[in-house]
């Protein structure tokens, strides 16, 4: 029989998208629901020091206004689940401080979305308006170091840097920077929240229904017994719905108070700042190499921008600790603190923004040598993870560069840039090295065969777009030995077995172990029913049963069979569980997935306008699971990589703080007609160490190297460099 | 959000339509397709007491010809002046200026003489009346008057249209022959308004040289600009590399740009000069075929 894991099937979830059946956070409702809008600040950093709200409270159909001055008290002022880098600052009403322009400052309640609205518009608030920081270049002289860059530590060096850099016959010294960006998901973030007594349930649009359910608990001085997460569909998360935000707790709170279930959806305008962004970043890199072309030494010095609120890094460095061979290196993390919204995990968060300085800066490295850049990264390739010298649980990135090298047509390349032109347009080839880490958590998971031959699956995991639906139920199906159609997997619900949060690429290699275990576990019971006293396979071994199809039955004589259904019989259902978590192979290998994407770039010689008709991207990921959920994530990343490169960009008024493109009309991201083609190529690889699937993190590597890779072919087009994303067309005009 | 309470009378028909507006005046607004009117009221940048709509008014939906030139009515849609074989034939600038507006969604609604009244110069249709030397047609209850686009952009958002008077029709010349067009724009997406664009009008005289010229460039500046000098050095002259380029740099000093969240002023200074360029080699490319277009 064909292995049901591999195979291209479509979306489970699919029909139901495309009819409108699925039903995600802002499509629930519940009985005697009230609608809630949040109210915003005006200004950047003060004080509240007075509320106008009569006519609000006249206005038709409001129930409730909830400000600093009424609003509930909480535990720990608020801040009972503050734990990064996951557990945000939130503001929660709990006093009338001001840290940025479009902090929440108050909840209006009605009885219908329009009448809150209403009031909300006619909620006065006066402010002691204090100076706010809004000038990363100012505020750059009182960066700090911060406790930590993700996982890691802020500053990692081995080696001397400096006597490598003095040893150098070449030096590349530039610094690159990326703008603020804000994830801008399809689905607004929207919370239903309905409290039944001491019980609260939330309808919540998250990355993590576990941690939400925790943070809720500790944020509300709940048990977490208390409370239930349900999010079975979501429109998009890309980071910024891996944390709990304000409005989630507000919702909550106002449902408290009113004692009524009350809705709160954020308009588009108020994903801007309330729910995280991608911190600008400014990266200093230097490269020193020999004549030899290998790397005498590597610095990375990143700073970026954090809320006054709370420390978060944007670890821009850390793929610089393990992509190439050096003996010396040093990178270091510092923040600069800004009157801005708390920014978040986005889109690769370090490594996507982190190999567009680090590989910009190798394809300046392979001009100054002369050399192809994909010899300059063949002569550094990393054997082994080069700081701690761990072995790669798995690595084809050779392969990457070779494939991608042949199918891009590598060789037909001119070495000089500039050279290459049709009409008006400058043509430009580059490349760049793509990488994520591999990471994984425990998780857990639920299977239950029942009487009539098919299997519920559970995990309280989450689909944000990506396909666990599909891919679970292929594991399980192939677990159980059922056929496709007879699993259905279930997800998004707290009260389901736990599983971690969808961010850090990590869902599959996480939870598809757990569904294994559970089905196995399943599987085994089952076997141990068909083959008890009296059942249809009695006297039979365990070890000669075999599943398959629906049907167990005997190695030793096929002839002897039996249907699940036959085999569960009275039993009614027959209940599996399965946990997995990682074991001590992180600290025997360096784990990750590696890709190489190759660019066109076509610019407007006049115009500066950039035009990407081509990209190839070639990656080893372990093993996918589902071919075409995992080609659809590589191309869907590549897709953000161009808008990163060329489109977005979250602009804020230096005088208010105010973001002044909080709109998807004046914040750009890619539509169909500016993506070109895009081809994604796998290499096959076999990885027994990352977990028991073999399957590496698909999900966010693809945007990985498009910054650089896009900025190297735009610099081999027109022989000028561009540093500062995005490569907007008046960087392209001498 | 929602507009803010509004009056709404469905005009039965063009008379009817002027006498509500001359009783309202300013407070009142003529809707035609709302592609711009119905999102400035629902972010409540517009706050008209009274809308009256023209859509009933099938009377005003038309598209004539008489010896080339071209007459639009005030409910005609962008759509099917795009898919007139005959405005492709007679005027084809304005065939060409066309798929550049907005998106196919919007071009089925929103009408020319809605985009004119509005007078957005961010708009590619002002600049296109300015180049073709169009004739706006205003009514009111108290009669007609003729105003040349050139006189019918006065500022931002601003006509010259009276508050009892409504922009009923358009009326572009007919192309004379040898005469060559184009307009070009440079917009950061399809579909959305360019960071400039430039519409020209060429004329070849008898003897191969240029007869008459007319350059215009939307958002450029407060109204839709006209680069009259620009086009006043090609008058006479022959139209090769040099002179065009003469007059590309010289619309580069005619225009006003103020920048934008999406390109600095210097960046659209620099596309007016570039654009210009091309649009006038195109137009002289295409009057010396005799094409067109």
């Amino acid at each position: 029989m064909n292995p049901i894991i591999g195979q291209a099937l479509d979306r489970a979830d699919g029909p139901a998208k495309v009819t409108g059946a699925a039903q995600y956070a802002g499509d629930f409702t519940a009985s005697g629901m009230a609608y809630a809008v949040l109210v915003q600040s005006t200004v950047a950093k003060g004080m509240i020091t007075g509320v106008v709200q009569e006519a609000a409270q006249r206005a038709p159909g409001v129930l409730h206004i909830m400000t600093h001055l009424n609003a509930p008290r909480l535990p720990q002022g608020g801040k009972a689940a503050f734990e990064p880098p996951a557990g945000r600052m939130l503001s929660l009403l709990q006093d009338g401080v001001i840290d940025y322009n479009g902090q929440p400052i108050a909840v209006v309640v009605a009885d219908t979305f329009q009448h809150a609205l209403a009031g909300a518009a006619q909620l006065r608030f006066s402010y002691e308006q204090q100076p706010a920081a809004l000038d990363f270049t100012a505020a750059k002289r009182s960066a700090y170091a911060p406790k930590k860059a993700g996982k890691e530590d802020a500053d990692v060096a081995w080696g001397d840097a400096g006597a490598g850099m003095g040893r150098a016959t070449e030096r590349i010294d530039h610094v690159y920077a990326t703008p603020m960006q804000t994830h801008n998901a399809m689905e607004p973030h929207a919370t239903l929240a309905v409290w039944q007594g001491d019980q609260l349930t939330i309808y919540d649009s998250t990355q993590g229904i576990a941690g939400a359910r925790k943070t809720m608990a500790k944020t509300l001085g709940l048990d977490p017994s208390q409370v239930r997460v349900i999010s079975p569909f979501v429109g998009g998360g890309f980071g910024s719905k891996g944390s709990v935000w304000s409005h989630v707790v507000l919702a909550a709170m106002a449902a408290r108070t009113l004692r009524r279930p009350v809705k709160l959806a954020l308009a588009r305008t108020q994903m801007f700042g309330p729910v995280g962004g991608r911190p600008r970043t400014e990266q200093h890199v230097a490269l020193g190499a020999g004549g030899d072309a290998r790397l005498t030494a590597v610095r990375h010095d990143v700073v970026s921008h954090t809320s006054v609120m709370e420390d978060f890094v944007e670890p821009s460095a850390t793929q610089t600790r393990m992509l190439y061979a050096t003996d010396n290196a040093a990178t270091t993390h510092r923040l600069v603190k800004l009157n801005v919204g708390v920014p978040t995990f986005q889109r690769a968060p370090g490594e996507a923004t982190g190999t567009f300085a680090l590989e910009s800066a190798m394809d300046e490295l392979s001009y100054a040598l002369n050399i192809d850049p994909i010899e300059l990264r063949l002569r550094n390739y990393a054997e082994k993870e080069p700081h701690e010298g761990k072995p790669f649980s798995s690595k084809s990135l050779r392969e990457c560069y070779r494939i991608g090298a042949e199918r891009f047509g590598w060789s037909r390349r001119p070495r000089q840039a500039g050279t290459l032109r049709e009409g008006n347009e400058l043509v430009g080839w580059g490349m760049a090295t793509a990488t994520y880490p591999a990471n994984r958590m425990p998780a857990s998971a639920s299977a239950k065969i029942l009487a009539d031959g098919t299997a519920v699956v559970r995990s309280a995991t989450q689909d944000i777009g990506t396909g666990t639906y599909t891919v679970m139920a292929q594991v399980a199906a192939e677990a159980l030995g059922l056929p496709m159609e007879r699993v259905r997997f279930e997800l998004g619900d707290s009260s389901m077995p736990d599983a971690p949060v969808s961010g850090g690429s990590m869902t599959v290699a996480s939870v598809s172990p757990a569904v294994q275990a559970a089905c196995l576990d399943a599987r085994a019971k089952l076997i141990e029913a068909a083959i008890a006293p009296g059942a249809p396979l009695a006297g039979a071994t365990r070890d000669d049963v075999t599943t398959g199809d629906g049907w167990l039955a005997l190695r030793s004589d096929p002839s002897r069979r039996v249907s699940f259904a036959r085999a569960v019989g009275g039993r009614g259902a027959i209940e599996g569980k399965g946990e997995a978590k990682p074991g001590k192979e992180r600290e025997q290998f360096s784990m990750h997935s590696f890709g190489a994407v190759f660019v066109e770039a076509r610019v407007d010689r006049d115009l500066g306008r950039i035009r990407i008709p081509r990209v190839l991207g070639v990656y080893g990921v372990g093993r996918r699971l589902n071919a075409k959920t995992a080609r659809s994530q590589l191309i869907g990343g590549i897709v953000w990589g161009i808008g990163m490169a060329l489109m977005e960009e979250t602009s804020l008024d230096p005088a208010s703080g105010r973001v002044v493109n909080a709109s998807l009309a004046d914040y750009h991201v890619p539509v169909n007609a500016d993506i070109g083609d895009i081809e994604v190529v796998f290499v096959d690889e076999d990885d027994p160490h990352v977990n028991p699937l073999g399957a590496k993190g698909i999900g966010e590597i693809g945007i990985t190297g498009v910054g650089a890779a896009v900025a190297n072919a735009a610099f081999h087009a027109t022989r000028k460099r561009v540093r500062d994303l995005p490569l907007t067309l008046d960087k392209f005009l001498v | 959000m929602k507009p803010a309470p509004f009056r709404y009378a469905a005009a039965q028909s063009l008379e009817h339509a002027l006498a509500l507006k001359a009783e309202a005046g300013e407070e009142a607004r003529f809707l035609a397709g709302g592609q711009s009117l119905i999102p400035a009221m629902n972010f409540r940048l517009a706050q008209p007491a009274m809308l009256i709509d023209l859509n009933p008014l099938d009377d005003l939906d038309y598209i004539t010809v008489d010896n080339g030139a071209l007459r639009i009515g005030a409910r005609t849609r962008y759509s099917r002046v795009e898919h007139c074989a005959e405005v492709a034939r007679w005027q084809p600038l304005l065939a060409e200026v066309l798929p550049n507006i907005a998106h196919p969604q919007i071009r089925n609604r929103g009408t020319l003489c809605g985009n004119l009244s509005n007078a957005d110069p961010a708009s590619e249709l002002p600049a296109v009346m300015l180049a073709a030397g169009a004739r706006m047609h205003a009514h009111s209850a108290g009669g007609d008057r003729w105003i040349a686009a050139a006189d019918f952009f006065i500022n931002l958002f601003e006509t010259a249209l009276q508050p009892d008077e409504m922009l009923v029709e358009i009326e572009l010349p007919a192309l004379p022959a040898r005469s060559g067009t184009c307009f070009i724009e440079v917009a950061r997406r399809p579909g959305d308004y360019a960071m400039a664009g430039v519409a020209a009008s060429l004329t070849l005289d008898a003897n191969g040289r240029c007869g008459s010229a007319s350059i215009a460039l939307c958002n450029a500046g407060p109204t839709p600009m006209a680069a009259a000098a620009a086009a006043q050095l090609l008058i006479g002259g022959v139209l090769d590399a040099e002179a065009i380029a003469a007059a590309a740099a010289q619309a580069q000093e005619e225009v006003e740009p103020n920048g934008n969240v999406h390109c600095t002023a210097d960046y659209q200074r620099h596309l007016a000069g570039v654009l210009t360029r091309r649009a006038l080699t195109s137009a002289a490319a295409r009057a010396r075929q005799g094409t067109s277009a």
